[in-house]
């Protein structure tokens, strides 16, 4: 029988292969089988065809993509993807964030015409690449994440999820693209691009890793994508317009029943953290500490119980309800986003006022819809709990309202920056909703303070 | 499976070694928890699933001993069967038209002249709900609304308790970068879930029967530490108890520890496998098989002794585990393997014959039904002996065969010995 070689599960394996002498390098005998990981494909493709091995390993379908849209690449897009195509298709771009990174990877695409999978860190992301991809090529796109997994010729995915989709599907895939492909060299990060074989390979980042950053893993940066091509410094691009925007803190009062529920809890809570002294003997892992203690101690988990409790009265109170339908009549007929801690209460908002809400249960194609109707002005209120937190494109909204009171300095500068992504020159607001008297305004100061000072 | 959550508070690490803290069936205490929690997953049944966790929550208090409430209850979830309630139109059909409307308030006002409550009769009057049945539907599709509508096996304590120790001892393998194993049969059942869960095998046969088996994953080899397999690994682990004699090694990297650990368990420990044997015999035609056999060969009347499935023809990075081995009573050196071909799809038998070239094995003999697709040419390079049967396989004729073969094989037969060797 003739030699051949197909994909198993991230690797290549080489099939009747008794009568092949010097099987080079990267295949190593293993449980009697020649076998390589997959990335090694392109550069063992030449051997391939000399030997004239059976070669099963692609399975990428061809496609005939159009390009949809009507942007035009600036003139360093067009060099950055003129770059990576001379490389052969395989290498890393470096634009500064905001640069359009997006953009130049649709063109790749485009140019390969084939199946591609895109690689993204977070499901936020997924969500972006997706209502991206669907508008420039106008064809069904796939997601492959925790909470969807649809595989289509153009499909993205999670680096989280991306091993499993690899090792089912990696050979139905010519194109790779790594979104901020600096995460590569992490552990575990790395592994599905070691088990694609897929020739034509992309990375994108806005900062790309030294080398001595590249080796934390078992594999090199450059090794599984290949060399940058093309670096865009962020100083060439400045003159982005930043909007003005300008922030208001409404504080609303507890209940008499909720006030006694939360000194009560309080006091159970903050009397054992303070007894125990954890803030003094673990420092800033003390919650970690009392949430290990809360399996052993039954104070530690009262106390425990007593701060889950003061989240949930904070979150969920009557006087926050309130400040929102005020809220929401003040600013009718204006783009407005609410900002929730759970999603217990951003549903709650949603049936009460009949408005959409966006959490991770949400659905890619639902999503898409969401914010495209909140664009267009067709739903004006678009209630989300965590899930639009990190780094997303969201059409710019005038008011956003964030009801929930844990937002850490990092949270709240990402939901600033929301409405501040703006085109227009319009005075956008930010508003709080804080509860009188409670941990929540030690929590505004702290970072009050913090962003005086850094 | 237990989330990864209701697993780790369960390891324990000394040195090298780990182990699982499992729970005492017989524990009186512990029964009654499980034994509330039973009764309490029954009442639940039509409600939702958000409902069920509230009502867990409640029955977990400030009880210590929470992550064991919660598996118990992750056990009965899983076992059980969640469905969205159907709706005459879906949920995000709904919401679309709904949130058409908003925001909305309870009472009006010059900018919102209609309330919630008009606005909704509006909707709901065209699909025919109330306006409670609206609120009901609208979030159908989420799974905290999915009701409970089978609360699955009616458990005891006992059985509950025992399930959650095998669901505790298989989460320990979720950091498991690989296993090895030693059985000494079900081998049929181990190569069908090794198969299904993916996995990569290297199997040794071992001095005194049996085998040693390796399993890790495809990408394993380059990247050892790996724990990718390891949710297969776990999936797979209940086969293991299906075996009579088995011991495994396993080799975890649990998130808090600093070391990998080795974590063991063998046929004495009293885990009970969920998963349900293939059964003695997989097809009437073999069951029939053995039967005549044992009526007119078997026993005392010959000197070929029936065995099933304890072989394994290793072929490269597969198996082929003969239906029966014959075995001379007189010289267990003289074996023949026999492989019955009964009525299969063209490509599985496709997939089989390559496997027989494969295995380049003489003392294999193949009894093939007629009525299949195949003929003796589709044989001809193959080192086996092949039998075609029309109905079911003449048994005279294939004992003269299996004489024949393990003469060429193994040279003439010695004189019977007058005394047996046992």
């Amino acid at each position: 029988m003739n030699a051949s070689i197909f994909f198993q599960g991230g690797t290549l394996v080489l099939h009747s292969s008794e009568n092949i002498e010097h099987v080079p390098a990267p295949f190593q005998l293993v449980k009697g089988r020649w076998r390589s990981e997959a990335y090694h494909y392109h550069e063992v493709l030449p051997w391939i065809r000399e030997r004239d091995i059976r070669n099963a390993v692609p399975r990428w379908p061809r496609l005939a993509l159009e390009l949809h849209d009507t942007r035009e690449p600036h003139a360093y897009q067009i060099q950055s993807l003129d770059a990576w195509k001379q490389a052969g298709g395989r290498g890393s771009i470096v634009l500064p964030t905001g640069a359009g990174k997006t953009l130049v990877a649709t063109h790749a695409i485009r140019h390969v015409n084939s199946s591609t999978v895109v690689l993204v860190p977070t499901t936020s992301l997924v969500y972006q690449w997706y209502a991206l991809l669907t508008n420039v090529f106008q064809t069904e796109i796939g997601v492959y994440y925790s909470g969807e997994k649809r595989v289509l010729p153009l499909t993205v995915t999670t680096y989280h999820s991306a091993g499993d989709l690899i090792a089912e599907y990696g050979n139905t895939f010519k194109l790779l693209i790594c979104d901020e492909v600096h995460h590569l060299p992490a552990k575990t990060w790395g592994e599905a691009a070691l088990m694609a074989p897929a020739p034509f390979r992309l990375g994108l980042t806005a900062t790309y890793p030294e080398e001595h950053e590249q080796t934390g893993e078992r594999w090199r940066l450059d090794d599984l994508i290949g060399p940058i091509v093309y670096t865009q410094r962020l100083e060439t691009l400045l003159g982005v317009q930043l909007a003005e925007y300008r922030t208001q803190r409404v504080r609303v009062d507890l209940t008499e029943e909720e006030r006694a529920r939360y000194e009560a809890a309080h006091a159970t809570y903050l009397g054992f953290v303070r007894e125990r002294g954890l803030q003094r003997t673990h420092g800033a892992g003390w919650l970690r500490e009392l949430m290990r203690l809360s399996a052993v101690d039954q104070d530690a988990r009262r106390a425990w119980l007593a701060r889950r409790q003061i989240l949930h009265l904070l979150d969920s109170c009557q006087g926050k309800f309130a400040a929102l339908e005020a809220l929401l009549h003040e600013h009718t007929g204006k783009r407005i986003l609410v900002f929730t801690e759970s999603n217990e209460v951003a549903y709650k908002i949603s049936l009460q006022y009949l408005v959409p809400v966006i959490s991770h249960e949400t659905k890619v194609a639902e999503r898409k819809h969401i914010l495209d109707a909140f664009q267009n002005g067709q739903y004006s209120v678009v209630i989300t709990s965590k899930a639009l937190n990190e780094g997303v494109d969201v059409p710019e909204a005038k008011v956003a309202i964030v009801l929930g009171g844990g937002a850490s300095k990092r949270e709240y500068l990402q939901r600033l920056g929301r409405i501040l992504r703006k085109k227009e020159p319009l005075e956008a607001l930010l508003v709080e909703v804080l509860v009188r008297n409670t941990i929540e305004e030690g929590k505004v100061r702290r970072r009050y303070v913090a962003r005086e000072n850094g | 499976m237990l989330t990864s959550e209701l697993i780790k508070p369960r390891l324990r690490i000394h040195g090298s070694t780990l182990r699982v803290e499992m729970v005492n069936e017989h524990d009186p205490f512990l029964q009654q928890t499980a034994q509330d929690l039973i009764c309490l997953f029954q009442r639940y049944k039509g409600q939702s699933h958000a409902a069920w966790e509230t009502a867990m929550r409640a029955y977990e208090g400030t009880r210590l001993d929470y992550v064991f409430i919660r598996g118990l209850a992750k056990v009965l979830a899983d076992s059980a069967t969640f469905t969205p309630l159907t709706t005459p139109l879906s949920p995000s059909m709904l919401r679309e038209r709904t949130f058409a409307y908003g925001p909305v308030f309870e009472k009006p006002d010059m900018l919102h002249p209609a309330t919630r409550q008009e606005v909704l009769q509006e909707i709901a009057y065209e699909p025919g709900l109330s306006i409670a049945e609206h609120d009901e539907m609208l979030y159908a599709d989420r799974h905290a609304s999915y009701r409970l509508a089978d609360a699955g096996p009616a458990w005891t304590p006992v059985e509950l308790l025992a399930r959650y120790n095998l669901e505790l001892a298989r989460g320990a393998l979720y950091w498991a970068s690989h296993i090895t194993i030693e059985v000494a049969n079900n081998y049929k059942d181990l190569w069908k879930f090794i198969k299904l869960f993916k996995l990569m095998f290297l199997a040794q046969p071992m001095q005194g029967g049996g085998y040693r088996i390796d399993l890790d994953g495809p990408i394993s080899p380059f990247v050892t530490s790996t724990l990718r397999y390891g949710r297969q690994l776990a999936a797979f682990f209940p086969v293991l108890l299906l075996c009579e004699r088995w011991q495994m090694h396993a080799y975890v990297r649990p998130p808090h520890a600093r070391r990998e650990t080795m974590y063991r368990l063998d046929h004495t420990c009293s885990l009970r496998s969920h998963f349900k044997s293939s059964g003695v015999f997989d097809s009437r035609l073999e069951e029939d098989f053995a039967s005549e056999f044992e009526q007119k060969v078997g026993g005392k009347r010959g000197h070929w002794q029936l065995t099933r499935e304890s072989e394994v023809l290793l072929l490269g990075d597969t198996v082929m585990v003969p239906d029966f081995v014959l075995a001379d009573t007189e010289d267990e050196q003289r074996r023949i393997l026999i492989e019955l071909v009964g009525f299969w799809h063209p490509n599985y038998l496709r997939r089989k014959v390559e496997k027989v070239r494969a295995a380049n094995c003489a003392h294999l003999l193949l009894l093939v039904y007629q009525g299949l697709n195949v003929t003796e040419e589709d044989f001809q390079d193959t080192a086996s002996q092949v039998i075609f049967f029309q109905k079911k396989p003449v048994l005279k004729e294939v004992m003269k065969t299996v004489e024949a073969m393990a003469e060429r094989v193994y040279g003439p037969r010695k004189k019977p010995a007058r005394r047996g060797k046992k």
